[in-house]
């Protein structure tokens, strides 16, 4: 499945998403690029009722998430039950009809 | 640096404000700010607007030329700055550096946003563009939303409740009611909005566990501040307040990427400056005008700033510590929550209200003896913040 990709730095070992020209700890410009690996752990959340433009729903839950690997994500949640610190599975799914065009992102399910 | 002094000020009345253009708010702002300070027929040397998205609201840009032209200022200098919800607090410290380098002796600042143009869900999406376009604008991810997120974590972390994020928006409703510059003069009680068994009807989730009442409204308005050398403050016939302290910081873009998300690096950096620059303490102000776009934000920011130690800022504010009459009166101009945001203007809007008190000129809302007022303007989630220390003389 590709998702995203994500920065590991070559000098100090600190993983990045989104990316960066230098590596936010230590300044280092070479990255390994990664992608995000394993059951994914719910950080923090929110239910959202008032949508911008663009998207016609309610109760759509965003959350933000961190692999197994270290990467850190925001995506939609699609759970009927959503706690903090819920394991989750990564789908790779349109998230926005943007001009006429499906964008894609994560959508993280209960694993 | 050389010695910056507010002047003069100038403000409209914030809300909806469909019989006015967004260059006709800030003119008459402007215009204010220069009759207020005995200004006259001298020349402006420099202007700075702060404007977040008049390209976006409007279909207008170039506002700052539009100004000096509406206002007879040429030939003199004009900039719009543009730092997300914190625009008006970077033009500030744009004037500020001009006036303290020597460069300039006279700089208009006028913060302007015209955001009711548009209809909600569109104003929505128009700030949500502040966030990372690709890892978190795509999810459909709100500033609410963040504010959610953050939240949730703050009370996971440090106990604030449901009920303390009401009580801020109790109290600076109520402040609120008393500024008549105010976009809402209407008192809630937290039984209405909290306690009451139907509060989910009265008080709706927005971004859950964000409620309507926990958010700023979406405003338009203007507000201006004139800033002038010493030599100039002292020939004109004003009652000019000090520029103490300037401070700004940033952080990253994202709030994921933030080692402590609860951390508001930004918010501890540009107050620490500030409170540097002006060389005074936390425990010095008397006043302060924080960016509650959320209730969470008061809380949060009274201790970065470090008026209280971190977890403790929902205790002061039970203890009527930052009440009008408190030991730390914080948003006596009803805050963003009140007053209004309407983004561009808040940050000179926040100037504009410490200067008023540290005159005494500000009506049934007056801080007794205000000396020290200090003011914190918040950019995107945290990521680029501006603090202010204003000071009478």
């Amino acid at each position: 499945m590709k998702t995203v990709t994500a920065f590991r730095c070559k000098k100090c070992g600190l993983v990045m998403y989104p990316g960066h020209l230098r590596c936010l700890k230590c300044n280092n410009r070479e990255f390994e690029k990664i992608e995000p690996e394993g059951a994914a752990k719910l950080l923090t959340y929110t239910v959202i009722e008032q949508l911008p433009w663009g998207i016609d729903e309610r109760g759509r839950i965003i959350g933000v998430v961190e692999f197994e690997n270290g990467v850190k994500a925001m995506g939609v949640v699609q759970a009927e039950e959503v706690s903090m610190g819920q394991k989750l599975q990564a789908a790779w799914e349109p998230v926005r009809y943007i001009a006429g065009e499906d964008v894609y992102g994560f959508t993280f399910y209960p694993a | 640096m050389k010695a910056v002094y507010a002047a003069g000020v100038g403000m409209t009345r914030f809300g909806r404000r469909d019989e006015v253009s967004l260059v006709d708010m800030m003119a008459d702002v402007g215009l204010q700010a220069i009759d207020d300070a005995g200004l006259g027929e001298q020349p402006v040397d420099m202007v700075y607007v702060g404007n977040m998205a008049s390209g976006l609201f409007n279909h207008q840009v170039s506002v700052a030329s539009a100004l000096v032209d509406r206002l007879n200022l040429m030939p003199a200098a004009a900039d719009r700055v543009e730092n997300g919800p914190a625009s008006g607090g970077s033009a500030i410290k744009n004037g500020f550096l001009a006036v303290a380098s020597g460069y300039a002796d006279v700089v208009l600042v006028v913060g302007g946003e015209k955001m009711r143009e548009v209809i909600g869900p569109k104003a929505t999406d128009v700030v949500a563009c502040m966030t990372h376009m690709e890892a978190e604008y795509v999810y459909g991810v709100t500033l609410p939303a963040m504010a959610g997120m953050f939240t949730r974590l703050y009370m996971e972390k440090y106990g604030v409740t449901r009920e303390h994020l009401s009580m801020v928006a109790v109290k600076n409703h109520k402040n609120g009611t008393l500024n008549p510059y105010a976009h809402i003069q209407m008192e809630i009680s937290l039984f209405g909005i909290y306690g009451h068994p139907q509060s989910h009807v009265t008080n709706p989730v927005v971004a859950d566990p964000i409620h309507l009442y926990d958010c700023c409204p979406v405003s338009d308005g203007a507000a201006a501040v004139l800033l002038v050398s010493e030599e100039m403050a002292k020939k004109l016939d004003a009652k000019p307040v000090l520029v103490a302290g300037v401070g700004q910081a940033t952080d990253t873009h994202t709030l994921q990427e933030r080692a402590e998300p609860t951390d508001l690096k930004a918010v501890r950096i540009a107050s620490e400056k500030a409170f540097d620059l002006a060389g005074i303490k936390p425990k010095d102000i008397d006043v302060a005008e924080l960016h509650d776009a959320f209730t969470i934000l008061e809380i949060a920011e009274s201790e970065h700033a470090g008026f209280f130690k971190k977890g403790e800022g929902a205790k002061a504010l039970v203890e009527g510590k930052t009440q009008i009459g408190g030991s730390l009166p914080i948003n006596p101009s009803g805050g963003l929550k009140a007053r209004g945001h309407p983004v561009g203007a808040t940050g000179v809007a926040q100037a504009v209200e410490l200067v008023w008190q540290l005159r005494g000129e500000a009506g049934d809302r007056q801080v007794k003896k205000a000396k020290n007022g200090f003011s914190l303007n918040f950019g995107g989630f945290g990521n680029n913040v501006v603090s202010l220390v204003l000071r009478r003389v």
